[in-house]
This record gives C-alpha cells, sequence and structure tokens, in this order.
C-alpha cells in the first residue's frame, strides 16, 4: 500500500518574530511494516540553519532555527510511505503468552530485549501510573489470559466506554482526569492505555502518526480535514511490540502510518520551539492529507 | 621576619621531646587545649591515638599567637572575605547573602596519605568518565545487567535528549568533584558525586588566598602543595575541548547573581581570564553560538558551565527556562561547541550507583575501585528496599536526584509516625530512594569565638579536572565542619564553616606556572571582550547611584531646611515636600489632596527607607547594588569595599530612623552620601578608561542631568510667593552643593535669576545642567560606531541637539514669566529631558543586551485524531 502524507502547520504571530528554534517530530521512520521512501520538509520563511538526526528512540527528529523576522511561519511535510500489506484482517490473538507469563519472562528470562523494554514501565512526563489506571485496565488482564487478547480487549473498552469528544481535553489535561471524565481523543486514550498497561506490569509505548480516512458514504474526500494520530504499543517478550488502536477499536495495520514513537507524547511532540518576540498571541492552524496513491 | 610564630621546626621532632600524648593531664598545660569526641576518629591523632606531630606543630604555633593576636588575624580574615564579596546566598534576596566563613585552623593531610587518597579518587573520577560515556552510548552495564535499567531509566538526571553527545578528547567528565568523610574506622569514604557543575573550587581558592595573607609564615614554614596545578590543568583542558586553530573563546555560564555560589562564578571567571554570561547573554545563530558584546557578536567555543543542565536549552530541556541557550543542545550535538560538564553528566551524581560500583568496577577494571563508598542500598532493588524498610530507624535515607529542598532524613531522629511516613514514602516511589549507614565523621579542631579549639565533624570535598590521559586532583580541597559537635549534614545550604586544606610537602614545592605561556596558559585572545549585559549593569548602576544620591541630598536639605532656626513658611514648606515627592517620583507622597505636609514624618521616613517603592533612597541603592552584584567581577576590592559599606549604611540607617522621633535625621544620611561619593571618586580615579568606565560615567551623567531638571522643575517652576524665593532657591543650591559658590559669586540673596545662571547655564560648575550635558557628548562621541553611514549617530545627534538649546538659551528669557506665569525655564528643560530620554532609549538600542519575550512555541491542543 502506498500514501502520500502532506501535513502542514502554520503559525501566525500578532507582532515579528525576531528569531525561533525548533525541533520537529514530523518526519515517519521505517518500522518492520512501512518504508518511508521519501520525505520532504518545507520551511517558510526559509531557515538559516537545519539538520535531521535520529533522536534516542530512533526517531527521524528535524532541527531548524529561522533568524530572520517573521509574522508567519509554516512548515509542510509531504512524505511517500509504502505499508506492508499482508491483507489479512487482525491477527488471532488467542493464544501465545498469557498475562502472567508474559510478565514472569520479562523479569526473569536472560535477554537483553526484555532489559531495554523495561524503560517503558516506567512513569514518563506525561504517564504516571496509579490505582485507579490500574484498577480501570485489570479486569481485563486475568493471568492466564492471553496478553494480547487482554490487550485487544482494553483497546476494545476504552472505545466504548469513553466518548471521543475534541473540545474537552488539551495537552494539559491530566490522564486521571480523563478517566473520571470518559471523555478524550486519541493521544488520551493512547496515553490511558499506557497506563492502565504499565500500572499492570506491561511495558508499553506511545505511538504518533496517521490513519486513513473514509468520507462519508457518498461524500468526497475533503482537502486538509484528515489529522495526525496517535496509538499505543505493547512489548510482549520473545514476540516484540504489538500495536493497537483505542479510538478506532482496532489493530493497525495497512491503513496506520507510523511518524515516531516514544514514552508518551513528549518525546514526539510534532512540533516545540523558543521563539523571541511575537507578541502575546499566537495562532496556529494544522492541515493534514493521508491519500491513498498507486504505486 | 616573624609574625610571632614559634620558629619553623622540622616536621619529624623526636617524639621523646614531647609529654606522653594520650589526651588528659598533660596537655592542659598547652596554651590550646583540643580534646578531642571520645570514640571517633580525630583527624589530630595517629593510628596509636595520639596527636600527631603536624597537628601539634600546628596547634602551638597558632597557640603561641595569644588569643589577642589570634581574634585580630579572624578578623582580618573576615574583612577580606568580606571585601573579595566572597558570599554564599542562601535565599534569592541578594541583600541577606551571607559572607562566606573560614575558620583559621586547616585541615591537615600529610603528603603520603593524600598521595593514596588521590590515586584512589583518579580512579573513580575515570570509573564514573566511563559509565557516564556508557550510559549516554551503548548501555553496556544495562546490557549486561551490571546495573538495572531502572537506575538509568527512572532517573531525572538520565536525559535521553543527550544521547550520542560527545566532546573530543579521552574523557565526558571533564570536572568532578567528591565529598568524602572519614569513618569511625579511619577509611575515607565517599558520601557523594559532583559532575554536573561541582562548585567550590573558587572557594578553596579564596580560603587559601586569605590564608597565605593571614598566616603568613605558618603558611610558609608549613610546605602546603599549592592549588595553581589545578587551575592551570582546567585551563589548559578548556582550551583543548576548543580545538581548532587559533585560542579559543572561553565563557563561563552562570545562572545569575541569585544563584547561591554566583561569588565562586565571578571569582573563578575573574581568575581564569573568561567572561561570565548569563544564558541571555548567549545566542545561537547559523549552527554557532555567540556571545552579544559591545562590539557585535563574537564566536564562542568552549562554555564552563554551572547551569544545571534541564536549564540550558529550553528548545530540547525544560521548554519553560529562562536561564538557558536556545539551540544550544543542538550546537554541542554538531561538536561547535564544548559545554563542561557535558549535558546529561547529573546522571552521575546518582547515589545508586554506590551500590554497583563495586560491580562497575570489576566491569570495566576487573577489580573494584580502591575507595569505598558509604554503605548504600537502593531501594529500586527488591532486597535493599525490603532492609531498608526493615532498618531504617538505623539508616540515612536520601533522594536519588538532588532537588532544592530535599535533605537527607535520619530514621534515628523520627519518631512512629514519622517512620511511617517515610516507610509509606519509600514503599510508592522505591527508586527515587537510597538508604546509607550513618557514618560517624571524624571530627577537627575549630577555632571558637571564645577562643581555644573544639573538634567539629567535617566533610571533604576533592576536585579534579581531567588531563590528556587522567586526571588532575587539585591537592586537598575543601573542608568543611557541622557547627555542633553532632552536626550529621554539613552543606552550604544547612550552614556550615568552610576551611583550607593542607596537604604537606616533605619538602618545599618547586614554583609551578610562573612562566608566561600565553597561549598554553589560556589568556583570553582579547580580554577585553564582554557581554553587553555587563555594560549595561554598569549604566545602571550610574544611574541609580546617582538616583538615591540625589534624593539623599534633598532629603538632607530638607531636614535641615524643616528644623531651621527660622521656621519655614507653610508655603515653602509645601513646595519642598513636594519636591521630595516629585523628584523621587513617589506619589501621593505630598502631592493631592490630604497630602501629609503638616505631619510629614512618616512618609519621609518612607521615601527613605522603604525598599519595596520604586524611586524611595532604599530602593535606589538596592537596585544599584544589585547592578553591582551582576558585574560583581569587574569590580576591584575597594569598589566592593566601598559597596560593603554602603549596605551596612542602609542597614544602620534603618536602626537609627526607625524610631518616633526623628533625631537630627540629616545627620543620619551623611555617611550615605559620603560613601557614595567615595564610589564616585573611585570611578573616577582608579577605573581604566575603557568602555566599562565610560558607560557607567554615561549612566551617572544622564541621570544627574534628569535629576537636576527634576529639581528646577519642583523648586523653580511653581509660582513662589516673594518672601519664599530665597529659602526655596537656597533649598536648590543646598542639595546641589553650590550654595557656598553662590554665596560667594553674587553676594545677595538667592533669586532665581541667578539660580539659573549657576545651575544651569554654568559651563564651569560641574553641577549645572549644561556642564553634564557636555560631557555627556563627549562620552558618545567615544562610543564605538553601531551604526550604518557617516556623520554623527542618532545618540550623537541628540546629545548635540541638547547641549545646542542649553547654549543658545539666556538667562533673561529663562528666568522670565509669561503672561499665564508660566517660567521660560521650563520649555528649554522639557526639551531637553525628552531629548536626554530619547538619548538613554538610543543607547539601550544599539549597546545593550536586547532582553526580549523568550517563548514556547504553541503546541496548539491536540491535533485531533
Amino acid at each position: 500500500m502506498h500514501y502520500r502524507v502532506r501535513h502542514l502547520t502554520r503559525y501566525r504571530y500578532e507582532r515579528p518574530v525576531s528569531q525561533c528554534h525548533n525541533r520537529a517530530h514530523l518526519l515517519p521512520r521505517d518500522t518492520a511494516q512501512q518504508w518511508c521512501l521519501d520525505s520532504a520538509i518545507l520551511v517558510s520563511p526559509a531557515p538559516d540553519f537545519a539538520t535531521e538526526r535520529r533522536d534516542y528512540f530512533g526517531n527521524r527528529l528535524y532541527l531548524f532555527a529561522v533568524e530572520t523576522p517573521h509574522t508567519e511561519l509554516a512548515i509542510e511535510v509531504v512524505s511517500r510511505i509504502e505499508i506492508r500489506d499482508d491483507g489479512s484482517a487482525e491477527p488471532a490473538l488467542d493464544f501465545g503468552l498469557s498475562c502472567a507469563q508474559a510478565r514472569d519472562r520479562l523479569w526473569h528470562e536472560v535477554a537483553e530485549e526484555h532489559l531495554l523494554a523495561r524503560e517503558f514501565l516506567l512513569d514518563s512526563p506525561m504517564i504516571r501510573v496509579g490505582e485507579t489506571l490500574r484498577d480501570y485496565g485489570a479486569p481485563s488482564f486475568a493471568d492466564g489470559r492471553p496478553l494480547l487478547s487482554a490487550v485487544r480487549e482494553l483497546t476494545g473498552r476504552i472505545y466504548r466506554e469513553f466518548v471521543y469528544d475534541p473540545d474537552f481535553t488539551t495537552v494539559a489535561t491530566p490522564l486521571d482526569e480523563v478517566l473520571e471524565s470518559r471523555r478524550g481523543v486519541c493521544q488520551d486514550f493512547a496515553h490511558l492505555a499506557i497506563g492502565c498497561l504499565r500500572s499492570l506490569g506491561f511495558p508499553a509505548r506511545y505511538v504518533s502518526g496517521y490513519v486513513e480516512t473514509q468520507p462519508a458514504p457518498g461524500q468526497p474526500k475533503l482537502a486538509g480535514a484528515d489529522a495526525s494520530h496517535a496509538w499505543f504499543s505493547v512489548y510482549v517478550p520473545d514476540e516484540g511490540w504489538v500495536d493497537f488502536d483505542p479510538t478506532n477499536d482496532n489493530m493497525p495495520g495497512s491503513q496506520h502510518v507510523t511518524t515516531a514513537w516514544g514514552r508518551d507524547y513528549s518525546d514526539v511532540t510534532p512540533l516545540r520551539g523558543i521563539l523571541f518576540d511575537g507578541g502575546d498571541c499566537q495562532e496556529m492552524t494544522v492541515a493534514v492529507d493521508v491519500e491513498r496513491v498507486s504505486t | 621576619m616573624t609574625d610571632g610564630y614559634p620558629n619553623p621546626r622540622p616536621f619529624q621532632p623526636l617524639p621523646e621531646q614531647w609529654p606522653q600524648a594520650s589526651p588528659g593531664a598533660a596537655l592542659e598545660a598547652r596554651p590550646f587545649d583540643y580534646g578531642p569526641v571520645a570514640g571517633g576518629h580525630d583527624e589530630t591523632r595517629d593510628a596509636q591515638g595520639e596527636l600527631a606531630p603536624h597537628w601539634r606543630y600546628l596547634i602551638d604555633a597558632l597557640g603561641a599567637l595569644g588569643p589577642e593576636a589570634l581574634a585580630e588575624r579572624v578578623r582580618k580574615a573576615r574583612r577580606m572575605l568580606r571585601d573579595d564579596g566572597a558570599t554564599y546566598n542562601v535565599s534569592s534576596e541578594p541583600l541577606a547573602s551571607r559572607t562566606w566563613e573560614l575558620d583559621l585552623v586547616p585541615l591537615l593531610l600529610e603528603s603520603e596519605e593524600w598521595s593514596r587518597i588521590e590515586a584512589g579518587l583518579i580512579e573513580r573520577a575515570e570509573l564514573l568518565d566511563l559509565v557516564l560515556k556508557d550510559v549516554y552510548g551503548p548501555r553496556e552495564l544495562v546490557r549486561h545487567r551490571i546495573i538495572p535499567p531502572e537506575l538509568v531509566f527512572g532517573h531525572p538526571g538520565f536525559l535521553r535528549q543527550c544521547q550520542g553527545l560527545a566532546l573530543p578528547g579521552e574523557h565526558q567528565l571533564i570536572l568532578y568533584a567528591a565529598d568524602m568523610v572519614r569513618d569511625a574506622g579511619g577509611t575515607l569514604r565517599v558520601i557523594g558525586d559532583r559532575a554536573q557543575a561541582p562548585s567550590g573550587a573558587g572557594y578553596a581558592l579564596e580560603n587559601r588566598t586569605v590564608m597565605s595573607r593571614v598566616l603568613p609564615s605558618l603558611f610558609r614554614d608549613s610546605h602546603v602543595h599549592r592549588l595553581s596545578g589545578f587551575f592551570h590543568q582546567l585551563r589548559q583542558k578548556l582550551m583543548a575541548l576548543g580545538g581548532g586553530d587559533g585560542i579559543p573563546q572561553v565563557v563561563v555560564l552562570t545562572p545569575g547573581s541569585y544563584s547561591e555560589t554566583y561569588f565562586e562564578h565571578a571569582f573563578l571567571a575573574n581568575y581564569l581570564g573568561y567572561p561570565l554570561v548569563q544564558g541571555s547573554d548567549l545566542t545561537v545563530r547559523g549552527g554557532r553560538v555567540w556571545m552579544r558584546s559591545l562590539e557585535g557578536l563574537r564566536p564562542v567555543d568552549v562554555i564552563l558551565r554551572r547551569v544545571d543542565d534541564f536549564f540550558c536549552d529550553p528548545v530540547e530541556l525544560r521548554g519553560d527556562s529562562q536561564l538557558g541557550v536556545p539551540g544550544l543542545l543542538e550546537v554541542a550535538r554538531a561538536g561547535r561547541v564544548a559545554i563542561a560538564n557535558p549535558l546529561g553528566s547529573g546522571f552521575i551524581e546518582n547515589p545508586a550507583l554506590y551500590r554497583y560500583l563495586p560491580a562497575i568496577g570489576r566491569f570495566f577494571f576487573g577489580r573494584e575501585p580502591r575507595i569505598p563508598s558509604a554503605e548504600t542500598y537502593w531501594c529500586g532493588d527488591p532486597d535493599d528496599r525490603e532492609l531498608v524498610l526493615a532498618e531504617l530507624p538505623s539508616l540515612v535515607v536520601k533522594p536519588t536526584f538532588r532537588r532544592f529542598g530535599q535533605y537527607s532524613v535520619f530514621g534515628s531522629e523520627l519518631d512512629a509516625e514519622q517512620l511511617a511516613h517515610w516507610r509509606r514514602r519509600i514503599a510508592e516511589a522505591p527508586r527515587d530512594h537510597v538508604a546509607q549507614r550513618v557514618l560517624d565523621a571524624s571530627h577537627t579542631p575549630v577555632l571558637e569565638e571564645a577562643g581555644g579549639l573544639r573538634p567539629r565533624p567535617l566533610v571533604l570535598r576533592s576536585f579534579a579536572v581531567a588531563n590528556p590521559t587522567s586526571y588532575t586532583f587539585m591537592p586537598g580541597g575543601l573542608t568543611r565542619v557541622g557547627h555542633a559537635r553532632d552536626t550529621r549534614v554539613i552543606t552550604n545550604l544547612t550552614g556550615s564553616t568552610s576551611k583550607d586544606t593542607w596537604v604537606l610537602a616533605s619538602e618545599p614545592e618547586k614554583q609551578l606556572s610562573l612562566r608566561r605561556e600565553p597561549a598554553a596558559a589560556g589568556i583570553s585572545a582579547e580580554p577585553g571582550v564582554m557581554p553587553s549585559r555587563v555594560v549595561e549593569n554598569l549604566f545602571w548602576m550610574g544611574r541609580y547611584a546617582e538616583r538615591g544620591e540625589v534624593a539623599l541630598r534633598l532629603l538632607r536639605t530638607l531636614f535641615l531646611q524643616l528644623n531651621g532656626v527660622e521656621p519655614l513658611s507653610a508655603g515653602a514648606r509645601r513646595i519642598l515636600l513636594r519636591a521630595v515627592t516629585e523628584v523621587t517620583h513617589t506619589p501621593p507622597g505630598f502631592t493631592g489632596p490630604g497630602a501629609p505636609v503638616e505631619r510629614p514624618e512618616a512618609e519621609l521616613k518612607a521615601v527613605i527607607l522603604d525598599a519595596a517603592r520604586p524611586g524611595t533612597v532604599a530602593a535606589s541603592l538596592h537596585a544599584m547594588l544589585q547592578a553591582g552584584e551582576e558585574v560583581k567581577e569587574l569590580l576591584s576590592a575597594d569598589t566592593q569595599r566601598v559597596l560593603n559599606d554602603l549596605r551596612d549604611e542602609l542597614a544602620a540607617l534603618e536602626a537609627q530612623l526607625g524610631g518616633e522621633q526623628l533625631v537630627a535625621p540629616e545627620e543620619a544620611l551623611d555617611p550615605l552620601v559620603t560613601t557614595l561619593l567615595a564610589l564616585s571618586g573611585l570611578r573616577h580615579e582608579s577605573m581604566f578608561r575603557g568602555m566599562n568606565w565610560r558607560f557607567w560615567e554615561l549612566g551617572r551623567g544622564i541621570e544627574k542631568a534628569l535629576q537636576l531638571i527634576g529639581l528646577l522643575r519642583a523648586t523653580l517652576v511653581p509660582e513662589l510667593a516673594a518672601e519664599d524665593v530665597p529659602v526655596v532657591v537656597e533649598s536648590l543650591l543646598l542639595t546641589c552643593e553650590t550654595l557656598i559658590t553662590y554665596r560667594r559669586r553674587y553676594r545677595t540673596e538667592p533669586d532665581i535669576a541667578h539660580g539659573l545662571e549657576l545651575m544651569v547655564l554654568d559651563e564651569s560648575n560641574p553641577r549645572a545642567l549644561l556642564y553634564q550635558v557636555e560631557r555627556l557628548q563627549r562620552h558618545i562621541a567615544a562610543l564605538p560606531a553601531v551604526e550604518q553611514g557617516a556623520g554623527l549617530s542618532r545618540a550623537g545627534r541628540l546629545a548635540l541637539e541638547a547641549l545646542t538649546a542649553l547654549r543658545l538659551s539666556r538667562v533673561e528669557e529663562l528666568a522670565a514669566r509669561d503672561r499665564r506665569g508660566a517660567l521660560g525655564l521650563i520649555r528649554l528643560v522639557d526639551r531637553v529631558d525628552a531629548l536626554l530620554r530619547s538619548l538613554a532609549d538610543v543607547l539601550a538600542e544599539c549597546h545593550f543586551d536586547h532582553r526580549v519575550a523568550q517563548r514556547q512555541l504553541f503546541q496548539g491542543d491536540w491535533s485531533y485524531g
């Protein structure tokens, strides 16, 4: 499957910004299922300095600075991605390591991957484990149940028990509040699932990316109407990382494009930066298009 | 020449010459009786429990001075520390800084013992360097199960953004310090590692400087290992980090004058010859770091960092930090600036590592490190946690990550409820805590205020800097002692006294590093380059000093007139009181309805003492002292002394004016005026005529002119009853110290026309407006060009315009009143006032650091999905 993803972010400032330094997690990385065939990032005004690096998690990090006064800043990323399409629906999940086995292997089997995965059991800047998260997750995770089947159920429960509400949460809304109000958006749901899993002793990480959307039947697809998306991944000893999408109640397959992963949103914030001057008001608009292209 | 010490003795006197050194009767006959604490280890005792010869020599020498001479030296040392501005700030209140405390009894270490300690410390530094490289590199220690992953991944000091950061050269850990105590068995153990921005080396040097001046003979005869080798190597290392051709530009990065160890930052910058900069003095452009200087942007190659790593780059680390340089981390990653210590090195301070150091030593070196750490349990390990919870009452609990306001907790000091609280805390966040067996630190003698020596527990901090193949340690280091016999936590914040540490050489050391090697010694290519913020602070020092001085003079005049032999008329009284409010800009004060004209004391006191109200004497002088703090490294010892006096006098004023009745308040103000004059004198007499001096002069000159205009407006402009004219003009002249000149020149009662002639248009009266503006104009002509094109600069044009307006004025026009009673003076001073204010703005715009608002890029709400 081939996709063309266009992600345009525009900032407008009240007064001229004299200088800005930013970092972007907008360039898609390669994964076991995905190749980024090419990607171009266009910053306007043209940056005086720009460089691309791999971050700690192996994501593509783009750093740039604009040193000329500007009242508008636009960052446009266009990427072509190929995703392995094995044609199957969701894999069968009702066998494999049980929850208890998974926990046991993680701590007692000598394997480098297990040691490194334990990083994703720890609290991270936006996710702190706790009893409420554990209590919410626990009913799905009976010791003898296959871990992946349990995670799939948790994914479905979040989908059914939470209201998708773009007006309720912000980046700053604490996870407890999301849990209590049963509302949020994809980032909240991903954080929630990760928090539950970590509380129960399963390493989990945050994945940012895009999902292909279909217009309502009979409607044309509107330009710029897609959005960036987020889901989570759980570590299964000896099998590796497996993705789940609680917002869409599915397992990411050929319709999900991965950009980056980390402990939580704060590790892979699409754009972060510091600017000088610019007045008190900043206005930001985002437009995303995920287009399926023929090869 | 002796200064009262016994003749130098060899260090190994024949033991039989001494009385039996068992503590007790035999020692009481000595001038100094020092009885160690029973049971613990005492530094003065040898393996047999006897007073060691080198200690006996020291104690006798100090005793021989006699109590009075010793007390005098204590005072002298205190004075020197104060004059050097040696402080340790305990709060963010700049005037509450505490003078650094130095005890005159040094800690003695024999050469052989120090060699053993040093070898152990070098090994530890090497080991921690390997840990640092590994943690931000391959993480073999985790992969090979030498340390648990949580110890690294769960520590707030582990900064993922710093993965792969590499400095040129053998080492990543450039500076290192270890805190050590000697346990009851006599073994030195490390109780703390400082690997981020270790402080104390500068204080150690300051201690040494003071000691060698206060006890010169004793110091000379003791053949103490010198400290200069360490600082020499520090310079060499910083130069080497710069790499490349030519002499790299090194800067010392400080969080600013509110930092507790700011004195040391300024002191080190001065000693090493590097500019002291704050985050906002630096900027990243085109992938490099630059310093904003008076001459424009200058490239920076090496940063000696005294800012904690999280705060160093708001783009990638803490986004809300105002102490850093946006974009710095990427420049460091690209290898275009070297930061010592590298960002991320705070991880090494994690005390949970102590538990694993023997294993880490085996992994890297094939053997355990020689110098042991305090016995440590990490609660992140299940077995350790269990032990800690069970044995809490006999342990000391410490956080794995130092945060302000978090201290060690001694289980033995907790009651049942507190123990339960700590058990809960540990169980909730086990990885964040370590526990250690309580060490009874060894004791060492401290000179008491009342005379005599008392044992106090000590911590020794030793400092290292990387050299091309290994580490160079400062011989000895900084010793700190507790305030009481049983003090257990010895930190600067909780209060401690410091000591010089003498490593005794068996023979005099060769003089080191006195050869001139400009490049190798790391003398900056252009020592004159400094951040423009510094110049701005000098400018403001000048302005605030003048503002304070004029307010003081006016108040002094007012008190004299209020309490004079001849009572003031109601009109004159009102005008003079209003003048106080107007000149100091402290409305409503004596303006407006209901002004306390009849009972002015409380308001006058407030105009002097209320530091929270802008414009008061106290507020202006505090602001001046604060600006002085910011440029501490540039002020001479004399200037520092004058500033100290000013600080004291301000405090004294509070006491003198505090009472209900104001008794001869004008006299209470005199010392402050005199001290401000002394400051002017120093600036005039002993300051190098560089840009520093010029901007200080500019600040002073602009403020002087503006204040004079304020005085003229407040006194001469209001319509005066004829009988009030003499006393009001006299007050103006008195405030400006021109009354005597006036009397000599005119021999008449003060009147407005003559007053104006003398105060506005006289080119020879340093208090006159014309005189001041003319000087300003000359200073401005000498500033470096910063604008494009030929001809006068904007500042130059403004100054010339003001000067010309004054030159073209005639006294008769100024003194005449128009039909509405307005004095001709008004138009002139309004114009000059506006021109001078524009001038100040233009100077700021062209020459000063443009501190603009730094904001975080709006991240938007969740980009829905």
